[in-house]
């Protein structure tokens, strides 16, 4: 060599294959300058800096240095490659870097933990209520009807209520479900609650469900009432719809996350997240009730008192091992659920 | 040394002339060196990235966990590694995409138009499988030779469209025949520089897998439906346990096929003049799976890396390469050159379908 350094030119051992052949040729990578120098037997070339890729660290794997004529070498040696890497100033990119500190990696971690609970919490609701109303009707009546459907399919039956006692209660909604002089879309459904037990619900398409369970439980037709409005501020809200939206997307999200490991088990969590209208959701539909309750010159109260009474059934038969926990998910709210609107501080206007 | 592999090995082939070069050949296996703590990096980061960027950065995160677990699996002393084009890989993503909304929306609009969606899908998903073998294959190499798959269409519509059909109107019976025809597709049309793969496994041993698989999942059920029986008559909600149970079954019977059909396939598969050997024992596996669920669940899916490590160290450390001659005699095939031009629609764009 002509040239002489006080410090030997960093070098390294490494297997280099042509890319023609599978055979791997015993090399060493001297650094020269910007020249990489590949040296081994009967064998011999030089490539500027420039023109080799070289391929991220992934641990104790090779690492390999690539030509631009697809030749290649893989260096084991790591610590010979990080004293030449460092000569030639390369440096790796930041997300490499990150991957491989376990600071940031904990950061990134805990990052991403706070943005899901986020976009959970408040992004997808908010999300869920500007797309709600574009949802198109044919849609919102499919899928109402495809829950009726299922509904019919065995999980209630047949109303048995005299046909008098629906038509009064048909009345007094039809009367009551008017805003500003205009009568709100609704269809009302009498069935048999079997497992469900006294239950009303409402269909993203407004049309109401109310169980012979939650009638008999009722003293009187203004508090079946009550709970009928309750759950037309739902329908007239499209919490349903939105419920909808909200659980596709986080099934959406729990497919493609557990997807890796088995599409079976992404299927399961989806179920526990979609459990129920939001506390938001229960207070807007409270207060659309105490309002249309009290233009009929009725209480708010009367759907304080349904609730008490659902909750106490509900108790009650949770102790019976064939009752369904529908209200399991609201229940501590109840109570002041309850107080608010026995205490008036709803919001009227 | 009392080894008797090694003693076996020190009687040198070319020596014995009754000994066919082929009967002792050198075992080279399989290693796999990821570790769970170093992919874990890998995999937040690309979970990150896939989350900010809405999905679009899927695509190269698919190619960074795909190089982490082809660089540390090792075959005499040298590493696999992946080539893919990310860009490449997200074309396909957003072809897939718009495949999967077309195909729910047209269903949401009419059954007419949803059937005719149905049907065109059905007819092109072939030829995008093809594709995607051609894509990996072709984006994969060791020792700086590529890896190869060159089925033609025809393959491609008989193991993907003709065979399903057939396997639904046979209510599965022809099943396990299908997935003979499939893996043989995907075998006989593979290479390896120039050098061929080949398979050789019998449908008798496909129906002998499934068939046990199955006996096991009647087993099953039938056990746990008479020990329900009792219950059910007093309380009909026992039997909403049922799909659960169901779930458990497959999740018990999964590492078994996995197991047998590992074994199965790469036993009777050649590269060439050389063998492979694998020996996943279905109860390690099993409990290798359950033990990940159960990580998986405890820790809200952050156990995932490590148990996508775990199985892979496993199943990869299983194989052996049993070499009939030196492994450095492998060359490129015609297709050496025409990697560097770029393959033509190999590497258009990779639909991602498990096989
Ligand atoms: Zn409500």
């Amino acid at each position: 060599m002509s040239i002489s350094h006080s410090d030997p030119a960093p070098s390294v051992a490494a297997l280099y294959f042509d890319g023609r052949s599978a055979r791997a040729h015993p090399v060493t990578l001297t650094l020269h300058g910007h020249d990489l120098h590949l040296d081994g037997a009967g064998l011999s070339r030089i490539d500027a800096l420039p023109a080799v890729r070289l391929s991220e660290p992934m641990g104790q794997a090779a690492r390999i240095i690539t030509f631009a004529d697809g030749a290649h070498v893989e260096v084991r040696d790591h610590a010979a490659l990080a004293v030449l890497l460092a000569a030639s100033g390369q440096r790796d990119s930041t997300i490499v870097r990150w991957s491989f500190q376990p600071r940031a990696v904990l950061a990134l971690l805990a990052g991403l933990l706070c943005a899901l609970w986020f976009a959970w919490q408040f992004g997808l609701p908010w999300a869920a209520r500007q797309a709600a109303p574009h949802v198109p009707d044919e849609v919102v009546t499919a899928l109402s009807q495809q829950t009726l459907a299922w509904v019919d399919g065995g999980v209630m039956t047949a109303s048995t209520l005299d046909v008098q006692r629906q038509q009064s209660l048909r009345s007094a909604l039809d009367a009551a479900a008017r805003v500003d002089g205009q009568s709100l879309t609704h269809a009302l459904m009498f069935r048999s609650g079997g497992a469900m037990g006294a239950n009303a619900f409402a269909l993203p398409d407004g049309t109401l469900i109310v169980t012979d369970q939650l009638v008999a439980l009722a003293g009187n037709d203004d508090e079946v009432l009550a709970v009928l409005l309750h759950e037309l501020g739902h329908a007239r809200s499209r919490h349903g719809t939105r419920m909808l939206l909200q659980g596709s997307v986080s099934a959406l999200f729990m497919a493609w996350y557990l997807g890796d490991v088995s599409s079976l088990l992404a299927m399961a969590p989806t179920a526990l997240i979609q459990a129920g209208y939001s506390r938001d959701m229960e207070r807007e539909a409270d207060d659309f009730a105490a309002r249309m309750l009290r233009r009929q010159g009725l209480s708010p109260a009367l759907l304080a008192d349904m609730l008490e009474k659902l909750a106490a059934a509900h108790d009650k038969d949770a102790h019976s091992p064939d009752s369904l926990p529908a209200w399991l998910s609201s229940h501590p709210d109840t109570a002041e659920r309850i107080a608010r609107l026995r205490n008036g501080d709803f919001m009227l206007n | 040394m009392n080894n008797p592999f090694d003693q076996q090995a020190a009687v040198p082939a070319a020596g014995n002339p009754f000994v066919p070069p082929a009967a002792n050949p050198q075992r080279e296996p399989v290693l796999f060196s990821g570790r769970g703590a170093e992919y874990f990096g890998i995999w937040i980061v690309n979970l990150v990235l896939t989350v900010l960027t809405l999905g679009i950065y899927s695509a190269w995160a698919k190619v960074r966990r795909l190089q982490y677990f082809y660089r540390h699996t090792t075959l005499g002393g040298s590493a696999f590694d992946y080539h893919g084009d990310p860009r490449a890989i997200l074309k396909g993503r957003v072809i897939g995409f718009l495949l999967l909304l077309a195909y729910n929306l047209s269903f949401q609009y009419s059954p007419v138009a949803g059937i005719v969606v149905a049907v065109v899908l059905a007819a092109v998903m072939p030829e995008l499988l093809r594709r995607s073998l051609r894509f990996r294959a072709h984006n994969t190499s060791w020792r700086g030779l590529r890896f190869a798959f060159d089925g033609d269409t025809r393959g491609a519509y008989a193991v993907f469209l003709m065979w399903p059909l057939i396997t639904v109107l046979s209510a599965y019976l022809l099943g396990p025949l299908w997935h003979q025809r499939l893996k043989r597709y995907q075998f006989d049309c593979a290479r390896y520089g120039d050098t061929r793969f080949a398979i050789d496994a019998p449908v008798a041993a496909f129906y002998k897998v499934y068939g046990l698989a199955l006996l096991v999942v009647l087993l099953g059920i039938a056990g746990t439906v008479a020990l329900l029986w009792p219950f059910a008559a007093a309380n009909p909600v026992v039997f909403m346990f049922l799909p659960m149970l169901l779930i458990v079954l497959a999740l018990f019977v999964q590492p078994y096929l996995a197991a047998r059909l590992q074994n199965l396939v790469w036993n009777h598969t050649r590269l060439g003049a050389h063998r492979f050997e694998s020996t996943v024992s279905a109860r390690r596996l099993y409990l290798i799976t359950l033990t990940n669920l159960l990580g998986i669940v405890c820790t809200l899916g952050l156990f995932m890396p490590f148990a996508q490590i775990r199985v892979s160290r496993y199943r990869l450390g299983c194989v052996t390469l049993l070499c009939a001659g030196a492994i450095d005699d492998f060359v490129a095939g015609q297709s050496a050159d025409a990697a560097a031009t770029g393959e033509g629609a190999a590497d258009l764009f990779d639909v991602d379908i498990a096989l």
